[in-house]
């Protein structure tokens, strides 16, 4: 969760020296020296109660300047986890319905290793043209065609691993390997926290349980554990721990509290001019505050029954990716920067990872979001809020546009080519770049690799994704990697 | 004069942004006219510039970049003339210097460094005044070999317990700070039992240490410390972030690794028999080649196997590879403190590191076959070995024509069946289907094969067990090594051959394969180059280390990084004679804990001077012992001392605390990889927790656990509301609070004074002051008023709040 600067302890920066926390300090990224200030002055010195501590200490978590000027304010990341088909969804290819059934040359890596030769399976949807800009999209998504004038696709997009492991990684941290921060901690790192009473990197999974590799894809990698994903529910308590123990009530708590902050500000006095021990208390109010806010910011009561129809809520098909979606705008209201929902969980046909029945798999997932999601671009629309939230469609790689075993439709993964969709957040609406080949195999026009989709990421909120760095290990470590990365400014408005 | 204030002012701006300590140019203010002086003055500006170069200009004119020819890492490049103009330094003339010139350039096509912020006023200044003075070279401090030092002489002497304080002293008067007074026993005691076992005295040692008024209590007190069996478990595992320990692989399965725990355990008995370091090094490096192999240094072993590994990469060579930096970086960082890994793809940007250095490196232990081609050593005795081994060799043929079968048959089937096939369904399937897809002589052989190999399974399962461990296993002869362009394995260059960075001016001992003949000595070899006295960073490394975890950070910040992007040592003079006391003592680290400990500098007192605190608000000096943070496992595991539930039981596999099922729900399959274990069995030290890669206990993560999947030479210490909302309202806080209620009734009776008084003391280590224990009854005033809570409910809140004090998670 991010709430609190990790740059005020006085002398542990994990993996960082006190020179890389300066150079920050230097780059606005952290509030240690306006409480060296205040610590000098005395401050401190005045034993407050919590409450009114809390509200008089400066926010450590309090938002950063952009480094650039910024389109967006919050990401919604829809990860259609396990790999949703392009050639069935977005990467129209007639060709392929020709070729069903046929065996032809085709080079394609996958889970079951590189092949040369492969048995075409034909989409299983027809696909039309929609909206002005006339893009393709197939008959899996009835309700998201009407949007696409909204929508950028990305129909090149490649990535370094076809495996689920790797690849998952990879989307969310740039890095094949595990041990580097997500998506959503470079984002918190780089911008801070506009709502304290909210984590601002919020991760909210499919009921049929979390993607592979669990926690590892909203890690926090070498930085420290404030700018970790934290898992939001949206039934019963939205975060772990929040709820007060059975029998405890919110003012027998505020007395508790109260006393914690009396003992521990005797405590302090003695010690005014470390930091780190106030901020502690006011970690306290912080929670106790939460505790307040984070199940308001949840409760969907307020919401009217035409809002949550639109978002699918009235069908127990879409009732839950539908709530998620909603749950989803309230963060972006409430200022959290980097939201991501789960669409698939578990394993097998749990997700979108269709080896078996293409037609049963996908049927049953695009059903499952098509409307939410929709509903999500439309209600952000009319409230004037998509222009600053930049949507992200997409799993972690597509498909093989030829069958995975001698029978039935399944297909493989394919991280050579494969589409993911942006709107919102300064994305040009209504356009679609970079090509596969006829069949759907491979990128030949305009690749983009996963890195120019996080560097468009950070570029729409106010990042340089080539200036965003981190020290670690010797090097300045970037969620684009050491080379120079561009965004995709073919989609940007 | 009032010009060399100025200068002095800017000189201290400068190293407020490269730290360097502001201290160290303070002669700069006596004027430039005695010798003596500008002698020290030059010396300080050279090691202030230094720095400067590196982080501003290395990047282009360094080790790997030497753009316009220019290569200020290098004197004679620097100074030398270059075509088409002016040398980049005129020793003695700024104005003739074309370095100068472009820093401080209004043109921002000419000023340097391009496309990033132009140099400070006050970092210009220091170039031009260093210039003005002759510009003295001096290399980087790392990479000169240490110097034999004296303790420096010092007017307050009688604070001098022994030559540590006699260094830290001398700064402290340098600059006109007086060190803090001493901390006050109980403070002393608890700091000492923190530092040494990661558990806090019980009351009771308190009071005993308070009684005792003999001279050498306090080291009484250390040397028992010393010799506890928590002494392993606190400093083993500061080792295990060193090296990225963890049980599991990472990545979709994040497998366990069999056996990691005896590493753990080595760890923890390597530091509790106080094994001299470089033979503890030479174990983990090389520990089955050593003349003497035993299964201790087997299981040292285990040290290459801690890595992450993938068990389906999509690209098999770049994981080899990936492997294999993985260990060099591990390797370079832990035991030399250089980023070697920096030079996979090219050279070292600013240190003088290059590719030929990092392969050569990964030449060492190139022969170590991948993780997934056996990670299991055996350590049982030869004969058990030779059996297994020719049961092994049996039962190979029977399990390559039995699986040749079952995927004949299984290709015939469905394609959800395939897939079936592949996960936990197998054996179902193929007992349900595969007699239909096989023709019958198929399967009449598969049926046959099926009954020889379960007899051969059953003579097996006659052996006794084996015994095996974590380790390596090696390929009969090591791989020939290529430098890889850009890092890429696929684009292999020029050969080389095992070396050690050329920065250290050595080269490797004579590589010898031991008798075996199993492997080739290069690690040996490497080991015993790491572990020789004569290693200019090794010992400076470990001393740095020693003194990190006992004054909360090394002389060195940067306790891994010692080259020109590190941290400059706050005490260079200091550190070159800890590290030389650590060889002395034959390099047992016990002998320096009780220095260090036994020094005035540890036993200072925390508590802050204004004076101090506005020359030297970050401590530089050493002028006060820093307040810390307890570690993760020190807040879990003096938890459960402080209710009476902590179970000191060692060693073993690792133990699994109950973890919440909302924190489950993030795995893949909720609950896979987690076992279950008795509430006894959990309430184990945190160190014996076993290390899911990808499951970290909360409490341990909330806390800034190591990151698991790099070397975590330092711990964050960060502070945030999941901290506060699991210590408040999560279950283990909660049931915590249990435990201390139903021990403050055992202990102290029904009054509650008396048994608040005994929880503070339980958990604050020391008497409770009166207004403490008066704010506490009235919290159970108010409870028992205003909310109606029992006198047992009230209680158990004030054990909660007393839980979540400062106090308990500080140390003085």
């Amino acid at each position: 969760m991010a709430f609190n600067d990790p740059h005020r302890s006085s002398s542990n920066f994990c993996g960082r020296t006190r020179r890389e926390f300066l150079w920050q300090a230097g780059a606005g990224f952290t509030s240690v020296a306006l409480a060296g200030l205040l610590s000098r002055d005395g401050f401190f010195n005045q034993p407050a109660r919590g409450a009114a501590m809390a509200s008089t200490l400066a926010n450590p978590l309090a938002p950063k300047p952009t480094q650039i000027p910024a389109k967006a304010t919050s990401v919604i990341f829809l990860f259609m986890y396990g790999g949703p088909s392009h050639v069935d969804t977005f990467d129209y290819k007639p060709k392929l319905y020709e070729l069903d059934g046929k065996t032809v040359p085709v080079k394609t890596k996958g889970r079951g290793g590189e092949k040369n030769v492969g048995r075409v399976v034909g989409p299983k949807w027809n696909f039309k043209q929609y909206g002005q800009s006339g893009q393709w999209v197939s008959e899996l998504f009835p309700h998201l065609s009407q949007c696409v004038d909204d929508i950028a696709f990305i129909k090149s997009m490649q990535a370094d691993s076809p495996i689920h492991g790797s690849a998952m990684l990879q989307m969310n941290s740039g890095k094949i390997l595990s041990g580097s921060p997500a998506l959503g901690s470079w984002l918190n790192y780089g911008l801070g926290s506009v709502n304290e009473n909210l984590p601002g990197f919020c991760v909210m999974l499919d009921p049929s349980g979390g993607p592979i590799s669990g926690a590892k894809n909203w890690s926090n990698g070498y930085m420290p554990a404030v700018y970790q994903g934290t898992v939001l529910r949206s039934k019963g308590a939205p975060i772990l721990d929040l709820e007060t123990p059975p029998g405890a009530t919110r003012e027998l708590q505020r007395d508790l509290l109260d006393a914690l902050a009396d003992i521990n500000s005797d405590h302090l006095a003695a010690r005014s001019d470390n930091t780190d021990l106030a901020a502690r208390i006011s970690s306290y109010e912080l929670a106790f505050k939460m505790q307040k806010h984070a199940p308001e910011a949840i409760d969907l009561a307020q919401e009217s029954e035409a809002t949550k129809a639109l978002y699918g809520m009235d069908h127990p098909r879409t009732l839950d990716f539908g709530t998620r979606c909603l749950l989803a705008r309230r963060m972006v209201e409430r200022g959290v920067r980097f939201i991501q929902l789960y669409s698939g969980g578990s394993h097998n046909d749990a997700n979108w990872d269709a080896h078996g029945d293409l037609e049963k798999n996908h049927n049953f997932h695009a059903g499952n979001t098509d409307k939410p999601i929709a509903g999500l671009l439309q209600d952000l629309k009319q409230r004037g809020l998509l222009d600053s939230t930049l949507i992200v469609w997409g799993g972690e790689f597509g498909r093989q546009p030829t069958a995975e075993y001698a029978n039935g439709t399944g297909r493989d993964h394919n991280a050579m080519g494969f589409t993911m969709w942006m709107a919102g957040g300064g994305i040009k609406g209504g356009c679609s770049v970079g090509v596969t080949d006829e069949l759907g195999s491979a990128a030949i026009e305009d690749p983009f690799h996963v890195k120019r989709l996080h560097a468009t990421i950070l570029h729409q909120m106010g990042l340089d994704p080539n200036r965003l760095s981190y020290f670690h290990g010797g090097l300045d470590q970037k969620l684009v990697g050491v080379e120079h990365v561009d965004p995709i400014h073919q989609i940007i408005a | 004069m009032s010009r060399w204030i100025a200068i002095l002012l800017l000189i201290v701006c400068v190293f407020a942004i490269a730290h360097v300590s502001p201290a160290t140019l303070n002669a700069a203010e006596t004027s430039s006219l005695d010798p003596t002086t500008r002698a020290a003055e030059a010396a300080k500006l050279a090691a202030a510039v230094q720095p400067l170069l590196a982080r501003h200009c290395f990047a282009c004119h360094g080790p790997d970049k030497a753009e316009a020819g220019l290569k200020l890492s290098q004197k004679e490049s620097a100074f030398g003339s270059r075509d088409g103009g002016a040398p980049a330094i005129v020793p003695g003339h700024p104005e003739k210097s074309e370095l100068l010139a472009r820093i401080t350039s209004k043109d921002a096509d000419e000023r340097m460094p391009p496309k990033s912020k132009p140099l400070k006023p006050a970092e210009i200044e220091v170039v031009r005044r260093w210039i003005e003075v002759g510009a003295p070279w001096r290399g980087h401090w790392a990479f000169e070999p240490p110097q034999p030092q004296q303790p420096p002489k010092v007017t307050k002497a009688d604070w001098v317990t022994n030559p540590i304080d006699a260094f830290i002293l001398a700064r402290l008067e340098e600059n006109g700070l007086t060190p803090a007074p001493p901390a006050d026993k109980a403070t002393l005691l608890r700091r000492a039992y923190f530092d040494l076992t990661g558990l806090p005295p019980t009351p009771e040692e308190v009071v005993a240490f308070l009684a005792d008024t003999s001279p050498d209590a306090y080291a009484k007190v250390i040397d028992r410390l010393l010799a506890s069996p928590h002494y392993g478990e606190k400093w083993g595992r500061h080792w295990l972030d060193l090296v990225r320990f963890a049980d599991t692989n990472s990545f979709e399965r994040d497998g366990i690794k069999q056996n990691a725990w005896r590493f753990r355990d080595y760890v923890i008995r390597s530091f509790n028999d106080d094994k001299p370091y470089d033979q503890f090094v030479r174990e983990q490096l090389a520990g089955d080649e050593l003349p003497l192999v035993t299964p201790d240094s087997i299981a040292a072993t285990g040290y290459y196997r801690l890595g992450l590994w993938d068990d389906e990469p999509a690209d098999r060579l770049q994981a080899r590879y990936d492997e294999l930096d993985d260990i060099v970086a591990t390797t370079g960082q832990v035991f030399l403190g250089l980023t070697i890994n920096c030079a996979r793809c090219h050279d070292h940007k600013i240190d003088p590191i290059s590719q030929v250095d990092y392969y050569g490196m990964l030449a060492a232990v190139h022969e170590i076959r991948p993780f997934g081609e056996g990670n299991q050593v055996d350590m049982s005795s030869p004969q058990i070995v030779a059996r297994y081994e020719e049961m092994e060799r049996k039962l190979e043929p029977f399990n390559r024509e039995i699986h040749e079968l079952e995927q004949r048959g299984i290709t015939k089937m469905s394609a959800e069946d395939q897939r079936k096939s592949e996960g936990k369904g197998r054996d179902k399937l193929l007992a349900a289907k595969l007699v239909k897809m096989l023709e019958p002589a198929d399967w009449a052989s598969y049926s046959e094969l099926r009954q020889q190999r379960a007899a051969a399974e059953a003579e097996l399962g006659k052996l006794p067990a084996r015994e095996t461990t974590l380790g390596i296993k090696c390929l009969p002869k090591p791989p020939e090594t290529f430098i890889f362009a850009r890092g890429n394995p696929h684009v292999p260059g020029k050969s080389v051959t095992t070396s050690v960075p050329a920065i250290f001016k050595s080269s490797l001992p004579e590589i010898k394969p031991p008798a075996d003949g199993k492997t080739s000595g290069r690690r040996l070899a490497l080991a015993n180059w790491i572990a020789s006295p004569d290693n200019m960073l090794t010992s400076r490394v470990m001393a740095n280390r020693v003194w990190q975890y006992h004054f909360g950070r090394g002389i060195v910040r940067s306790s891994s990084n010692f080259g020109n992007l590190g941290d400059s040592p706050t005490h260079p003079e200091l550190l070159d004679w800890l590290a030389a006391e650590l060889v002395r003592n034959n390099w047992q680290l016990k002998p320096l804990h009780r220095l260090l400990m036994l020094s005035s500098a540890y036993r200072q007192s925390s508590r802050g001077n204004s004076e101090a605190l506005a020359k030297d608000s970050l401590n530089d000096l050493f002028w006060r012992f820093d307040i810390r943070r307890l570690t993760a496992e020190e807040v879990r595991d003096s938890i459960l001392a402080a209710t009476g539930t902590l179970n000191d039981k060692m060693y073993g596999p690792g133990v699994y605390p109950e973890i919440s099922k909302q924190v489950m729900a993030g795995q893949s399959v909720p609950g896979a990889g987690w076992g279950h274990s008795s509430p006894e069995e959990a309430a184990r030290r945190s160190i014996y927790i076993h290390a899911k890669r990808s499951l970290i206990t909360p409490i341990l993560a909330d806390f800034d656990f190591a990151d698991t999947d790099g070397s975590c030479p330092v711990r964050f210490a960060t502070t945030q509301p999941a901290q506060a909302l699991s210590m408040l309202n999560g279950e283990f806080a909660n049931q915590m609070a249990g435990k201390l209620l139903e021990r403050i009734r055992r202990d102290a009776g029904d009054q509650p004074p008396a048994q608040i008084k005994r929880a503070l003391w339980l958990i604050a280590s020391r008497e409770p002051d009166a207004k403490t224990v008066d704010r506490s009854l009235k919290l159970l005033q108010t409870l028992a008023d205003k909310h109606h809570c029992s006198p047992d409910a009230a209680m158990k809140y004030f054990c909660l709040m007393a839980l979540n004090l400062n106090e308990f998670v500080f140390l003085d």
